[in-house]
């Protein structure tokens, strides 16, 4: 094939080098370095699987990993459903879709780590006042324990990525032939059914593509959860990438880190992987 | 034409990698060390809210010693000093001076530090001050300053409630006190008595945990350094301590954090007393300069059946001078140590425009200003201190075990002894590795 040709890998060059230098390098080390005795400043003896086994007996790796689980499960769908519920509301013949949509997506554009600080303020100040002029006593003292640390946790995240996916969904739905719809109509299909039958599943694509984009970014949640939370009250609520770094850089056992980071990845690969082949297979082709 | 297609793909490509493979090397260069007989002292440190002073103060120590020339590098507030340092060192441009903090640091960098013991600053360090950095009588390091913490409180407030902060010895009148002003809170506006930062593990793990396990390891941090296991022989007078400021708390306390606490609970006078050191003076004369300078004092924390009434003083930092240099570098670090510790000018600088308690013998505390610098500096003088014994913790130990266990002790999800047992542990387990 003339693709396999010289200019091929010469204009692949550049992006291949760099994906081995940035990518590839550092990770065949950090694997490496996983099956040491690494402390940050020298590589240390060999010690085979000790890191791996003692990551799998740390309950505090093991309860981080299990909120993460937690927390990627009620996001997803949280953000999904939001996300496809305003996609549908400013496709609609609503007046002023196209500020909506802007509206919509500005949450995406504030960083995590202020997000965390604004919403802390929210969560804390504003929950507390409010609360007490409604005489609500559940809104008072949010985030000083775990459930409502995790709640703060969902909620700030659909907040913040709702309007991303919605303009995902958007774009497959604004693609959607009309005639389909149109005929549906003709033949006495209500709302409820058409959205079922034929909305749904030519949207699948789309899906696929928002689950693949949340999960991972849930997975890997690590800004908004140091800001927002800190991982306080007594760690309940910290996540996997946060335990990984506490264990780095405070805790100064970087190999150990380094290990949990290689489970880290793989299960995070793996997850994405299934969910992919899974979303693929109910895609409808046109 | 396919030809020439293949070239200008080729001359990109080429620009591009040539792009991404300078980004990786430059950077390499020494600076030249020509400038006639000068020698040069690079000073690699930590302090980031000094910088500015410290840079006019060693302009004008240039300015006095000609044949002197000293480079500042500050690396600190959000980044790694620790990792900065490492890398520096690691690419072969050593600094002449660093900073190292508790025994930890020591351990690791001992073959690279020079013996200050001859110098005159070592001779003038007040006593307790160089314990942390004393390896077999060779003083390794020059303390920074000093800092303290305690119970600080609100001097208005105390005097309306009736209350003289001299007569509060021990835990008892503490806790007098404290009733006597929770049942005053609404006469004198105060949301509570007292703001318990419990989120921050800092406060609780490191500070409040220090006062009770000083005594304990003989208020010496290489002795805390060394030990196999801890007892908790105080554990029931931090429980009583860490209770009261809980209970008569602004709740919850868990989620309470440092700039709650500080600026908006006690700058604005909604609460008493919290349990905080001299470095909130710049927070809250941010909101209150009135209250910083002339409205706020501060009292030791009580150990019931210790000493009551110590202050806990200690160092939070060092410097300490690159052996590996050449001889007259060395030299000309110590001589600047020793200038800037001892000298008039010096001593000027330290206190004035530093603003810092100084950690040695011989200077003018009337030129201290605020009044929570000034109970540490007389404390100190006088001899009456807890020592900080939290930078000999295991690593992690204080914030990441006693911190976060405190938390859940004040959310009902652990009990008193289990934070205690699991503490234990945690420093028996850490220790045995």
């Amino acid at each position: 094939m003339r693709t396999k040709s010289y200019s091929y890998w010469l204009f692949l060059a550049p992006v291949l080098i760099a994906l081995t230098l940035v990518v590839v390098v550092p990770m065949l080390l950090g694997v490496y370095y996983s099956f040491t005795s690494w402390n940050g400043i020298v590589t240390g003896n060999f010690v085979g699987f000790e890191n791996y086994t003692n990551a799998f007996k740390d309950e505090r790796f093991m309860d981080a990993l299990w909120f993460t689980v937690k927390f990627s499960v009620v996001s997803v769908i949280m953000i999904n459903v939001i996300g496809l519920s305003l996609a549908l509301l400013v496709t609609s013949h609503v007046k002023s879709s196209k500020l909506l949509r802007t509206v919509f997506f500005m949450p995406n554009l504030i960083g995590g780590l202020i997000l965390g600080f604004i919403w802390q303020f929210i969560f804390i100040k504003v929950f507390a006042s409010v609360g007490q002029i409604i005489g609500m006593e559940s809104l008072q003292g949010w985030l000083s324990t775990t459930n409502t640390g995790f709640w703060g946790l969902t909620i700030l995240m659909s907040w913040q990525m709702a309007g991303y996916i919605m303009v995902i969904y958007i774009a497959y739905l604004e693609g959607m032939p009309k005639e389909l719809l149109e005929a549906s109509e003709i033949d006495g299909a209500s709302s409820t059914q058409r959205f079922r039958f034929i909305v749904f599943p030519l949207v699948a694509p789309a899906f696929t593509v928002s689950m693949f984009l949340t999960l991972s970014n849930t997975f890997k949640l690590y800004d908004q959860n140091l800001s927002l939370t800190g991982g306080g009250p007594y760690n309940s609520t910290e996540m996997v990438a946060m335990e990984i770094f506490q264990t780095a850089f405070t805790q100064n056992v970087f190999a150990y880190a380094q290990a949990k980071a290689v489970i880290f990845f793989v299960i995070v690969a793996l997850v994405a992987l299934v969910q992919v082949y899974v979303n693929k297979r109910r895609e409808v082709e046109m | 034409m396919k030809e020439f297609k293949v070239r200008k793909g080729l001359l990109a490509s080429l620009f591009v990698t040539a792009g991404i493979l300078a980004g990786c090397g430059g950077g390499g260069e020494e600076a030249s060390q020509s400038e006639g007989e000068k020698v040069t002292v690079d000073v690699f440190q930590f302090k980031v809210e000094f910088k500015d002073q410290f840079e006019d103060v060693v302009e004008l120590y240039e300015k006095e010693n000609p044949d002197v020339n000293i480079d500042i590098t500050t690396v600190g507030g959000g980044e790694d000093y620790g990792a900065a340092l490492r890398s520096r060192f690691a690419s072969g441009n050593e600094p002449a001076i660093f900073n190292i903090g508790g025994p930890q640091d020591v351990a690791d960098w001992k073959d690279k530090l020079s013996n200050l013991s001859d110098t005159a600053a070592a001779e003038a360090a007040l006593d307790g001050t160089l314990d942390g950095v004393t390896v077999e009588e060779n003083v390794l390091g020059l303390p920074y300053n000093q800092e303290g913490y305690g119970f600080v409180y609100n001097t208005r407030l105390f005097e309306e409630a009736g209350i003289d902060p001299v007569s509060i010895t021990d835990f008892a009148s503490l806790e007098e006190a404290v009733k006597t002003l929770d049942s005053k809170k609404e006469e004198l506006g105060l949301d509570a008595v007292f703001a318990l930062p419990a989120k921050e593990a800092w406060v609780t793990g490191l500070h409040l945990s220090n006062t009770f396990l000083a005594p304990e390891f003989n208020h010496n941090v290489l002795d805390t350094f060394a030990a196999d296991k801890v007892e908790f022989k105080y554990g029931d007078a931090f429980k009583k301590i860490l209770d009261l400021q809980n209970d008569y708390s602004v709740q919850p306390t868990v989620s309470l954090d440092y700039s709650q606490q500080v600026e908006e609970l006690f700058s604005l006078e909604r609460v008493a007393i919290i349990q905080q050191g001299n470095w909130v003076y710049g927070s809250i004369a941010g909101i209150d300069q009135e209250l910083a300078d002339s409205g706020v004092g501060m009292m030791p924390i009580p150990v019931e059946g210790y000493e009551e009434g110590g202050l806990p003083v200690g160092v939070p930092m060092y410097w300490g001078v690159n052996s590996a240099k050449d001889e007259e570098v060395v030299q000309a670090s110590k001589d600047f140590l020793d200038w800037l510790y001892t000298s008039d000018a010096g001593k000027k600088a330290v206190v004035e425009d530093f603003k810092f308690i100084p950690a040695y013998e011989g200077y003018d505390t009337s030129k201290i200003t605020d009044p929570m610098s000034k109970a540490i500096y007389d404390a100190s003088e006088a001899g009456n201190t807890i020592g900080w014994v939290f930078m000999g913790y295991p690593t992690g130990w204080g914030e990441g075990e006693v911190g976060a266990s405190i938390q859940k002790y004040l959310s009902d999800e652990a009990s008193w002894e289990e934070v205690i047992d699991s503490a234990k542990q945690a420093w028996e387990k850490n220790r045995s590795n």
